[in-house]
């Protein structure tokens, strides 16, 4: 029998007490992470060049390339290429381009965030200093969020700008180049000193004159013959110049509520909402990437799964009508999001649902109430988290 | 639980003991395989402590265990006097530890590695970065990229990182891998001036002459039991006494120590003799040896008692060359 416990020269040092302990304002043990974990996981994910690279090149890069194009375009040849921005430039933007790939940066930021302590061997550190695990998951919310965030409303800010700043000064109806923001009775006046115009490109329902020379432009029919409404509906030629006139007067007065909807650039108001909405996609790309990375513990995996998601099932579950699955569609996150988008923007899964009927898109898609799509992305949010969360809390370090 | 030739009270069970690490009956299992197998260890404040074993031993899982890396299946445990899992966050705020290799974010230098860390501690473990990797010599490059360190460098920032909280107690699990010979001297002056700031350093590592250089107490562990346990200079006092022997005619002197009762087991070599005496012989009887040789008629050119080593002790008592648990 021995006993070791006169080893080391020196006097034992003291029993910690629970006060001393790191000081009075060390709450380690606290879900609640603190400032300075948010700010250095935020410098942590911030210092990955490639990374960051990829995601500033998704989120601003192809926006601003694509409108610095059309920029020079316009500026070099105005009469060959339109304007860079406008309401509709706008409208492929943001649904082409920041809603899918802003999505799809933010979830790889997140399965980033979610899975890289572990695969790099920090984990392990963090954990040794005896902090919340759940703090450690919470902390990089915040941070991850800030970047894709921020970088967003940066993408979105240089479209929002450009948009608005060189929007084409007339509106492109139907092919007709029309005076934007006309009254009914200022657009019948236009219409009735364009009468070429309105027959050949307005929609009209009913019987259309006949031999007014369209060419093969959008209204034009066989050998320049205009050819609207029901089959036989051809009105006898000839018509006389206060005739032709007074039927263009006509088109327009039944066109003049779309033609109220097709705006030079988007309003204020329909951008505030946009950035909101694009900022809500994002924010769940990164939640759910971030849950599901730490659940399986690796990136690659898990981006793949997201982007499979976005892509391929969101789309397919958004439009497809699958009687048996008709709930389980009405779950998947990207159609809840899809069914929040702001009126006046276009259908975002392609399909060229928008236009001037901006609600067009969403009318294909799976019906879902808004308090349903709500509670859709909430619970995504949730679940994906309590998921991450506990993994992260239970995994084997 | 095989023999554990520490002494226990039950007083020293109580929380705020003067034990920097104990455990009670500790197990973890990975499937049917005993990783941690039933331990019981006292770790006294102030010391530097080898924790040895043969590769697959259970070293890494016992410290996996006890800083909350890993669940235990049975046991208690308490760090610093408290209870773990129970009091996890107080335990480890004086707990500095590197398990398996350190690893870190290459692309952040190491000051940034550190920072993050920092974070996640106190408030002032931010102060203590600089100071720390001046402590480990690394100071130099702590605006390179981790990803240029060497193997050392990140061990000396494993190091670094460990001191951030003050600790009380420092488990360090494999320190010197990866280090050159300056550097394992380096490491080795390190952990011998926490241990003089009254700070306790665990060393858990296979390089028995380094912890016999730099430990005052070990314990060994095989296949997940903890076989023996105490201060070095007591356990290798019951180690065998080995004398070696050169004279003439070794397979007479052979014969001649054999005949007698000292109960000796001798092995003729290519230099001579190598007589192992049994643990606790008197060295009296290494002058009858030599007794007895020179009355049956051997010259005795050398005869010289080998000093017992860890290493030596360490193979005699783990079961790897097979020898008893």
């Amino acid at each position: 029998m021995t006993t070791i416990s006169d080893v080391g020269a020196s006097t034992p040092a003291p029993v910690p007490s629970a006060a001393a302990v790191g000081g009075p304002n060390d709450r380690r043990g606290s879900w609640i992470p603190t400032w300075s974990m948010i700010t250095t996981r935020f410098m942590e994910l911030r210092r990955r060049r490639g990374l960051m690279i990829a995601l500033m090149l998704v989120t601003i890069g192809i926006p601003f390339v694509f409108l610095l194009v059309r920029l020079l375009l316009h500026a070099f040849a105005p009469h060959s290429y339109g304007p860079a921005g406008g309401y509709d430039i706008f409208q492929g933007l943001v649904a082409g381009v920041l809603y899918v790939f802003g999505f799809i940066m933010a979830a790889t930021l997140g399965c980033t965030a979610g899975s890289i302590d572990l695969t790099e061997g920090m984990f392990r550190h963090l954990v040794v200093t005896g902090r919340s695990r759940l703090a450690l998951y919470l902390a990089r919310i915040p941070a991850g969020f800030a970047i894709i965030g921020s970088l967003i409303a940066a993408g979105f800010a240089i479209v929002c700008l450009v948009c608005v700043f060189a929007a084409p000064t007339t509106i492109n109806y139907d092919g007709a180049n029309v005076p934007a923001g006309l009254s009914l009775s200022a657009f019948e006046t236009w219409a009735g000193s364009h009468v070429n115009e309105v027959f050949c490109d307005f929609p009209y329902n009913g019987p259309t004159p006949a031999n007014i020379p369209c060419g093969n432009g959008p209204g034009g029919g066989p050998g320049g013959v205009v050819v609207k409404g029901p089959p036989g509906s051809v009105a006898p030629a000839p018509q006389t110049a206060a005739q032709l006139k007074t039927q263009a007067i006509q088109f327009a007065r039944q066109d003049y509520s779309d033609y109220n909807k097709i705006f030079l650039y988007p309003s204020t108001s329909l951008m505030v909402k946009t950035g909101l909405w694009i900022e809500l996609e994002a924010l769940v790309g990164f939640m759910v990437g971030l849950g599901l990375a730490s659940l399986i513990g690796q990136r690659t995996v898990a981006v793949i799964l997201m982007i499979v998601l976005e892509i391929v099932l969101t789309p397919i579950f958004s439009r497809a009508h699958i009687p048996h699955l008709i709930n389980l569609q009405r779950g998947v996150v990207g159609l809840a999001v899809a069914h929040l988008q702001p009126a006046g923007l276009g259908f975002v899964f392609g399909g060229g649902g928008g236009g001037p009927n901006g609600n067009q898109g969403t009318m294909r898609l799976i019906p879902e109430t808004h308090t349903v799509a709500v509670c859709v992305i909430v619970g995504w949010l949730v679940v994906w988290s309590v998921l991450g969360a506990w993994r992260m809390m239970t995994r084997d370090a | 639980m095989s023999t554990t030739t520490l002494s226990y009270s039950p007083e020293n069970r109580t929380a705020g003991s003067e034990w920097a690490v104990e455990t009670h009956g500790l197990t973890k299992r990975f499937g049917a395989t005993v990783a941690v197998n039933g331990v019981e260890l006292l770790i006294p404040r102030g010391c530097a402590f080898g924790y040895l074993g043969p590769n697959g031993a259970g070293k890494t899982t016992l410290i996996r265990v006890l800083l909350g890396l890993t669940h235990a299946d049975a046991g208690t445990m308490s760090l610093l006097g408290y209870a773990v899992p129970k009091h996890r966050d107080k335990a480890l705020a004086r707990v500095g530890a590197i398990v398996d290799e350190p690893r870190f974010h290459g692309h952040l230098t190491g000051r940034q590695n550190l920072l993050l860390l920092a974070a996640a501690r106190e408030p002032a473990a931010r102060g203590r970065i600089d100071p720390a990797l001046e402590r480990v010599g690394i100071l130099h490059r702590a605006d390179d990229r981790v990803s240029k360190y060497s193997m050392g460098m990140r061990q000396r920032l494993g190091v670094a990182a460990c001191l951030l909280g003050d600790p009380q107690l420092l488990i360090l699990d494999e320190p010197m891998n990866g280090l050159d010979p300056a550097g394992m001297h380096e490491m080795r002056d390190m952990i011998l001036s926490l241990v003089a700031e009254g700070r306790t350093v665990v060393l858990s590592s296979h390089l028995l002459d380094e912890v016999e250089r730099t430990c005052d107490a070990v314990a060994i562990v095989d296949r997940g039991n903890v076989i023996r346990q105490g201060p070095i200079s007591e356990l290798l006092a019951g180690a065998s006494l080995v004398v070696h022997v050169e004279c003439s005619e070794p397979d007479r002197a052979r014969a001649l120590l054999e005949a007698t009762n000292i109960g000796a087991q001798v092995d003729v070599g290519m230099e001579g003799l190598g007589i192992t005496l049994p643990t606790g012989t008197s060295r009296d009887v290494i002058a009858e040896i030599n007794r007895v040789l020179v009355q049956g008629g051997i010259s005795v050119y050398r005869l010289q008692e080998i000093q017992a080593s860890l290493e030596a002790w360490f193979l005699q008592v783990t079961s790897r060359l097979g020898a008893p648990e």
